[in-house]
């Protein structure tokens, strides 16, 4: 999806979104919208400066990240074992599979409240509610992985040595890698969500929580800066995660082809 | 076969065992007092809450108004994603228009727009079925962008050859061709537009599950707040398994 | 003393059933097979015959009735004396030529100093020098094989079991492997045993040729091959000789093919 030159690509993606910045202000100039409703971009971008010196953005939002990367952390470690040992073992599928197959329909935000309940407002709940909701990709994703290993590795393997031990770390879960990233990057924005979803609903601290505050207050260039701010860190983090993927996945067929966004 | 059988049977036995042990080490756990009857009231006194709340109304209503919001928004983020989708598949320029639009916009939280739809659409349904749409409308974007440019070339050739004009193509070849990938992706929407909803619900209030379900958790009535995450779990799962049998049943010729 | 007459690799009575959603099938009936160490012994036979079967048998990768010998001792499982190549190639995608050629050995706990004169010895035994450090995707089909090869000729097995090595490659490739595996044969002396279903591929490589009948599969027919292995491509194909053993080989396989039909 990217036309080569590099550089002249990159420049030639960021237009469209120039363009969609220049129709925000011509239709804040021109009073088209009310601007209470819609602040003009310079408003936005001053407010969102002040929001940096101040340090409130840098607090925030730190809070935010804080607790989407421990809940991702800690999900995609679990999750990467418990597929694994679903992949491994009938047994242990036999009895965990209904109970995974069964939270992927609930909405993870819906046990909120009930985390709320359980742990008050604060880091705990959303933690936990980060943590399950990343916890399903990546148990479905390695499971998946984990199966598709081709027989004649895990042969090639065992003839040349391998323990029953090694083979999960070196061949099942080598393999099984490709699946795995795939499931981190689902992973990584659903702690994104939880984590602002949570703040929204029960905490007094994190971004989320900021842009609900400045929206009650009537704040609303406020409100948009932090908001920017939100969807800039998400967007540069899967960027952040797809480059992890091309190094780590640098031996993989898929890194023969161009990249696409 | 007679191997299979079997297994099928052992896996449903086995679920049922799973669920049943759950239910049960639950009412004993919360009987015993193991923990606050606050944090976990028991498995019984939920069911009974949960009649009750099916029988005054409460829970059908907001059940109601919830899915309303939920299916409209899915709706909508449809019919723009698929147009949009097509668009971009067909015209190199809409592409770049609106390729880094969605780039950009794809990996970010939608939920984080809620203040921003209260603001401009109100508390009520209206904000939360935008809401709805534009969170689930990239994904069917994308979709539908990759479903037709991989259409494969053998079907528009043999079109062409056919005495297909160039605007029926994309009617009668393409967009058939892209029902498979475009419901996959659809099925693949509907829990996120189920959880925005909630989500929605839950922080701006305006009726349905989710705005019934935190004001239960405010006022620390838990038998309430477990009785709708369960109603949640069955709707969720009951919703997933009617497309997969529409799937099956009306894209069967698609492997 | 070591019983010289013992054979390397003694199949006797073997026998192998898979279940399927139609009943069992029996996929060996009752075969046997001894072959001597350092011969280079080919299985032929129609599709499906369960030359293949037989093969992941000896390697100890499925269990069977009947006696599998490895110097005397029965098998229980897949081990480092008999290596094995397969069709697919069956590379660790995540490692480097030098990783995947390594990767017996440090299984073993050598340690890398020792590791690295043997590694390089078989990379330049295979012709990849400057390859080292490539993935096998940015392989092509024969280098990818050859890598297979000195993977499994790292860790010195006795026995190399190779299932239709040469499956995967084009024509041109094929003949040029088929030089090197009978360079590195003639420079090892290994007790090889391949399965293919190239019938001049088996007489232009090994010394015995057995041949499968058709499901349930038994050997059947056995020849000898004895031909002057100093000699070129050109001169083995255009000799009488070659030509003579290829066409009864292929005669015979014709016949149990044919057989299938029938049945």
């Amino acid at each position: 999806m990217m036309p080569r030159p590099y550089f002249k690509g990159w420049l030639l993606r960021v237009v469209p979104l120039l363009l969609l910045v220049g129709v925000w202000a011509f239709v804040s100039a021109t009073k088209l919208a009310d601007p209470a409703f819609l602040p003009s971009p310079l408003a936005v971008l001053a407010a969102f400066s002040d929001l940096l010196s101040g340090g409130e953005i840098a607090r925030n939002l730190l809070i935010t990240l804080f607790r989407a990367a421990v809940g991702l952390v800690l999900g995609a470690v679990s999750g990467v074992w418990i597929g694994l040992m679903m992949a491994r073992s009938q047994i242990f599928r036999a009895y965990v599979a209904p109970i995974v197959g069964g939270t992927y329909s609930l909405p993870k935000s819906a046990l909120i409240p009930l985390f709320a309940l359980w742990f008050g407002i604060g880091n705990v709940t959303a933690i936990c509610a980060v943590y399950l909701a990343c916890l399903l990709p990546m148990i479905v994703n390695t499971f998946h992985g984990v199966t598709a290993t081709p027989k004649v590795l895990t042969w090639s393997a065992e003839a040349l040595g391998t323990g029953d031990r090694e083979m999960l770390s070196r061949i099942y879960l080598r393999h099984a890698l490709p699946d795995i990233f795939t499931g981190l990057r689902i992973a990584l924005g659903f702690s994104f969500v939880l984590a602002i979803s949570s703040e929204m609903i029960a905490s007094t601290s994190g971004i989320g929580k900021l842009v609900f505050m400045y929206g009650e207050n009537g704040t609303y260039d406020y409100m948009f800066g932090a908001l920017s701010c939100i969807v800039i860190v998400a967007f540069l983090a899967d960027r952040a995660m797809l480059a992890v993927t091309a190094y780590c996945l640098r031996w993989h067929e898929s890194a023969a082809r161009a990249e696409t966004a | 076969m007679a191997e299979q059988r079997v297994s099928i049977y052992s896996l449903r036995l086995r679920s049922l065992v799973s669920v049943l042990l759950l239910l049960s080490a639950w009412e004993l756990a919360a009987r015993m007092h193991l923990t606050p009857p606050l944090f976990l009231p028991p498995f019984s006194v939920v069911a009974m809450q949960l009649g009750r709340s099916l029988a005054d109304g409460t829970l059908v209503a907001d059940l109601a108004l919830s899915l309303y919001r939920t299916f409209a928004g899915l709706a909508l983020a449809a019919a723009a994603g698929v147009l949009i989708g097509m668009l971009m598949a067909q015209s190199r320029f809409v592409h770049w228009m609106i390729d880094p639009i969605v780039a950009l916009a794809f990996p970010a939280p939608k939920i984080a727009f809620i203040p921003v739809f209260i603001l401009w659409f109100g508390i009520e349904s209206l904000s939360k079925i935008l809401l709805v749409a534009f969170a689930c409308v990239f994904p069917v974007i994308i979709g539908t962008y990759s479903a037709a440019r991989s259409v494969n070339r053998i079907f528009l050739w043999s079109a062409f050859s056919l005495g297909t004009s160039k605007t029926a193509l994309l009617g009668r070849v393409i967009l058939p061709a892209c029902y498979p990938r475009i419901f996959a992706t659809l099925r693949i929407a509907l829990p996120v537009a189920l959880i925005t909803t909630f989500t929605a619900e839950m922080v701006a209030g305006g009726g349905g599950m989710g705005a019934t379900l935190i004001y239960s958790q405010r006022f620390f009535e838990s038998p309430t707040v477990y009785a709708y995450i369960v109603i949640m779990l069955c709707v969720g799962l009951v919703l997933d398994a009617a497309m997969v049998k529409f799937q099956s049943r009306y894209l069967a010729w698609s492997e | 003393m070591r019983d010289v007459t013992r054979p390397k690799i003694d199949v006797s009575r073997l026998s192998k059933s898979y279940v399927t959603d139609r009943g069992a099938v029996l996929a060996l009936r009752g075969t046997d097979l001894a072959i001597a160490e350092g011969e280079f012994v080919s299985i032929v036979g129609p599709s499906g015959c369960g030359k293949s079967t037989l093969l992941y048998i000896v390697g100890g990768f499925l269990s069977a009735d009947g006696e599998v010998l490895i110097d005397g001792q029965a098998v229980t499982g897949p081990g480092t004396d008999r290596g094995v190549v397969f069709q697919e190639y069956a590379l660790f995608p995540w490692l480097t030529v030098r990783g995947n050629i390594s990767y017996g050995l440090e299984r073993q706990g050598m340690a890398t100093a020792e590791r690295m004169p043997i590694v390089e010895r078989l990379i330049a035994l295979i012709g990849l020098k400057g390859f080292e450090d490539r993935y096998p995707r940015e392989l092509s089909g024969g280098m990818k094989q050859r890598v297979a090869i000195a993977r499994t000729l790292a860790c010195d097995p006795a026995i190399l079991l190779l299932d239709e090595p040469l499956g995967a490659l084009d024509a041109q490739t094929r003949e040029i492997m088929q030089d090197e595996l009978l360079r590195i044969w003639l420079n090892t002396r290994k007790t090889v045993l391949m399965v293919t279903h190239d019938v001049t591929e088996a007489v232009y490589l090994s010394n015995r040729i057995c041949v499968m009948s058709a499901r349930p599969g038994q050997i059947v027919e056995e020849f000898t091959v004895d031909l002057d292995r100093t000699k070129t491509r050109e001169e083995t194909f255009l000799s009488d000789a070659f030509n003579k053993v290829r066409n009864e080989v292929w005669l015979s396989v014709r016949r149990q093919a044919l057989a299938v039909e029938q049945k």
